[in-house]
């Protein structure tokens, strides 16, 4: 309702257009559609990732739309484990996974983050980053679970570089290998209570990292992860007792090879460079643009003019930045629930471009639904 | 309400005025003598071939109760309705729960807080709990076969946070009169009346303003109730309200209620646009009218559309996630309470996530189906995953009931599930 409310009431508020700077994809969508409601029949809530399945495999047909749940039923944030399916051709939503809540090889337990992706060979690869009260004071490690296409655990990845994988996955798929760019951003990390006296917000620490995870896929058998290599560290990151964590949150790779990175802490989107070949770590990396339009930028897509699309958390816009050109070009108030100040506050995080790339997916946190832009 | 009291004064006093008061009360056996007199009027039937406090146009306040049955054996929980249902057939008509005692020196057999008052239009409605047929996977009465098939366990809904204590039972009680002292008294009664039986699970107490014949307002300030089938129309009744042959005996001619504890996030409510709050309605605040119309009672219509197809009621806003247009047809009768229970601390469960000392009220959600598997299941089935009005509301407790027909002269409340 949100989006289209606004847009109907007015239609040209919702594209802050800068009259000197060129036009890009935002313009070319205008309605806002619920999809589905991510709820899932154990109560799982609190959507996070936004995946669109490459192929047919097992439960999932090619196109089907992957949303995990990143809350338990009691609302607690890194207690859910649940992902559901959307259909888009039929309307239908099926529960794809459910997994345990603890898993011994995941420190921690199960506390499904935006971090996941499905490969062309058909599993389905999550981040989990656990609590159990809700809160980082009692955040363990976490892992990244392999799934089958049948939604079933069949190995998980844990160990000293993997630590609260959290932000949208950006990988490579060459079918039988894939490389992954996934952001960790729970090392060291204290509960939201341990405070800095200087600001009085919990500390803020600089130690989130981009880890590269390097793949192979032999037929019929489950991913088998070769390296790994840290291609970015340093990233700020605070725990909050509202939204559980902030630190770096989207991962895009541009055609060159160039690696994408929302910091929202510090709101900015730096560029890892040669990200898929380098040894070592880029630090935070060069800066590509900051503040402006951005306000908390969390999950990201790449539209298909090779634009940036960047889910705004302070607000429910969606900002859309020329990542060669280093600017933001203008947002769209994707989700303007007023029920938040401002509209949208808190509601937006993963985001994925439909098959066709006229338009994309996004979740909303308020409303735990599947959104899709037109 | 009038009776006997503790005093002798009290009693002797009652006794001139016997045969007008009993003629007065509808559906009252005639009280042993010695009984004072109930006031004329004010009172709503309580036998029938329907249980009162449905159709009942609402009274001013009520209280539900829930009960847990401890007693382990079916005659003890018959006995307890007959007790019951002497009481409420005594207490709807004005008199005290049960004859005056003689002994000066026992304790009182009616606390007495009502003496004085008219029985202001109390109606008392029963109803029976999924506990009653089977608890802990046990058939402890012998009931579970007769458990009709309509009477579903409520499923889990989005959003929900049910609490234990303030949630389900197996026995309820929904007291409801023109008067705060009255459905409280009656409840106080029953459930000493139901000693070593059952025992109280939760209550809840309720009120509606004095609105005359307009719509009842909820604590949102919105109007609440306009879309109710009309209780005047027996044939939507019967298709919407009374269950009919599809049931066993003892419900055909009841129905099945609901109970929600919906609590309001008023303090955030408050801090809505009126345009906001109005769409998230999908009604004009003041008028009631749905948006795109001029009055309370204009159809809504759910086609609407502004110049570029939006949709002139939103999406998502809760009277056309409500409509039966919306949910193949299905219609239940709401008849709700507000509620306001003091503050307490709570946190949101919403962005931005409040956290603080917030007010306890809301609404006690009560609406009555044929078939809650058509009803309210059917309709909240989408209100709860899209309304927007989901992010103002939560869900806390209450549970569905079984309310069977009514009761005859001579018989008690559920004998034929009993007999």
């Amino acid at each position: 309702m949100r989006a289209k409310l606004i847009l109907a009431l007015l239609p040209l508020l919702a594209l802050a257009v800068r009259a000197d700077e060129p036009k890009g994809y935002l313009e070319t969508v205008h309605r806002h559609v619920t999809l589905t409601s991510s709820v899932t029949d154990n109560g799982d809530l609190n959507p996070y990732a936004v995946v669109v399945a490459p192929v047919s495999a097992g439960k999932i047909h090619k196109d089907d739309v992957l949303v995990d749940n990143f809350n338990n039923i009691s609302n607690l944030q890194g207690t859910g484990t649940t992902i559901v399916g959307f259909r888009p051709d039929t309307k239908e939503t099926y529960l794809f996974a459910r997994l345990p809540q603890k898993l011994a090889e995941c420190p921690g337990g199960i506390g499904l983050t935006t971090a996941m992706t499905m490969l062309k060979s058909g599993w389905v690869i999550v981040g989990s980053t656990p609590s159990t009260d809700g809160t980082t004071k009692t955040k363990g490690d976490g892992c990244i679970v392999v799934l089958d296409p049948q939604g079933q655990v069949v190995s998980v990845w844990a160990g000293p570089t993997i630590n609260g994988p959290w932000g949208n996955i950006a990988s490579v798929d060459r079918g039988d290998s894939a490389t992954l760019f996934i952001s960790m951003a729970g090392f060291d990390l204290p509960g939201p209570d341990v405070r800095d006296p200087a600001t009085g917000y919990p500390v803020t620490i600089h130690k989130a990292t981009v880890l590269r995870l390097e793949i192979s896929v032999p037929a019929d058998k489950p991913p088998v992860l070769l390296s790994q290599t840290v291609v970015a560290s340093g990233f700020s990151q605070r725990a909050d007792r509202d939204n559980f964590l902030f630190g770096p949150t989207g991962l895009a790779l541009g055609s060159d090879g160039t690696l994408y990175v929302t910091d929202g802490m510090d709101n900015q989107i730096t560029a890892i460079p040669d990200a898929l070949t380098r040894n070592d770590s880029a630090g935070t990396g060069r800066l590509v643009t900051e503040n402006g339009l951005l306000a908390w930028p969390l999950a990201m897509a790449v539209a298909p003019n090779g634009h940036l699309l960047v889910c705004n958390g302070r607000n429910g816009q969606v900002v859309e930045v020329d990542p060669i050109e280093a600017k933001q070009i203008y947002a769209q108030w994707i989700d303007n629930d007023q029920a938040q100040t401002p509209p949208g506050n808190g509601d937006l995080f993963g985001i994925a471009m439909t098959p066709d790339g006229k338009g994309f997916y996004y979740v909303e946190d308020d409303v735990n639904t599947l959104m899709v832009t037109k | 309400m009038s009776d006997w009291g503790p005093s002798r004064r009290g009693f002797l006093a009652g006794v001139g005025g016997l045969a007008a008061g009993a003629a007065a009360s509808p559906g009252l056996a005639a009280p042993k003598t010695g009984e004072a007199v109930p006031h004329a009027g004010a009172a709503e039937p309580f036998y029938g071939r329907h249980q009162s406090g449905i159709l009942t146009p609402a009274q001013s306040h009520c209280y539900v109760a829930a009960f847990d049955i401890v007693a382990t054996d079916k005659a003890a929980v018959a006995a307890m309705l007959q007790r019951w249902t002497e009481a409420s057939a005594r207490m709807t008509a004005g008199l005290s729960a049960q004859p005056r005692e003689t002994d000066a020196d026992s304790p009182a057999s009616d606390s007495g807080e009502q003496l004085d008052l008219t029985p202001a239009r109390l109606t008392l409605t029963f109803g029976f709990g999924a506990g009653l047929f089977v608890k802990d996977d046990k058939d402890r009465f012998g009931l579970a076969a007769r458990r009709p098939e309509a009477f579903v366990d409520l499923p889990h809904f989005p959003g929900e946070q049910l609490v234990e204590q303030l949630t389900g039972g197996d026995l309820v009680i929904q007291a409801c009169a023109d008067d705060p002292q009255v459905p409280f008294h009656a409840v106080r009664q029953l459930s000493r009346l139901a000693s070593e039986v059952a025992e109280l699970r939760w209550v809840q107490s309720g009120f509606i303003g004095n609105f005359g014949k307009t719509t009842p307002r909820n604590l949102m300030g919105f109007k609440d109730g306009t879309g109710n089938p009309s209780t005047a129309d027996a044939k939507l009744m019967d298709e919407h309200v009374w269950v009919g042959s599809e049931g066993p005996a003892w419900m055909r001619g009841g129905s099945y209620v609901v109970f929600r504890r919906s609590r309001m996030a008023l303090e955030h409510w408050d801090r809505m646009k009126l345009s906001f709050q109005e769409q998230t309605f999908g009604r004009e605040k003041v008028s009631g009218a749905p948006l795109g119309a001029k009055h309370e009672a204009d159809k809504v219509d759910l086609d609407a559309a502004d110049k570029d197809g939006n949709p002139i009621i939103p999406e998502n806003a809760h009277i056309r996630l409500a409509s039966a247009d919306s949910n193949g047809g299905a219609r239940i009768l709401r008849r709700s309470y507000s509620y306001n229970d003091g503050v307490n601390f709570v946190a949101e469960r919403w962005p931005p996530w409040h956290q603080g000392m917030e007010y306890d009220a809301g609404l006690i959600f009560v609406c009555f189906q044929r078939d809650p598997r058509t009803g309210f299941i059917q309709i909240n089935e989408k209100l709860s995953r899209f309304d927007m009005m989901n992010q103002f509301v939560t869900n806390i407790g209450g549970g569905m009931f079984a309310c069977p027909k009514g009761v005859e002269k001579g018989s008690y409340i559920g004998r034929e599930l009993f007999e």
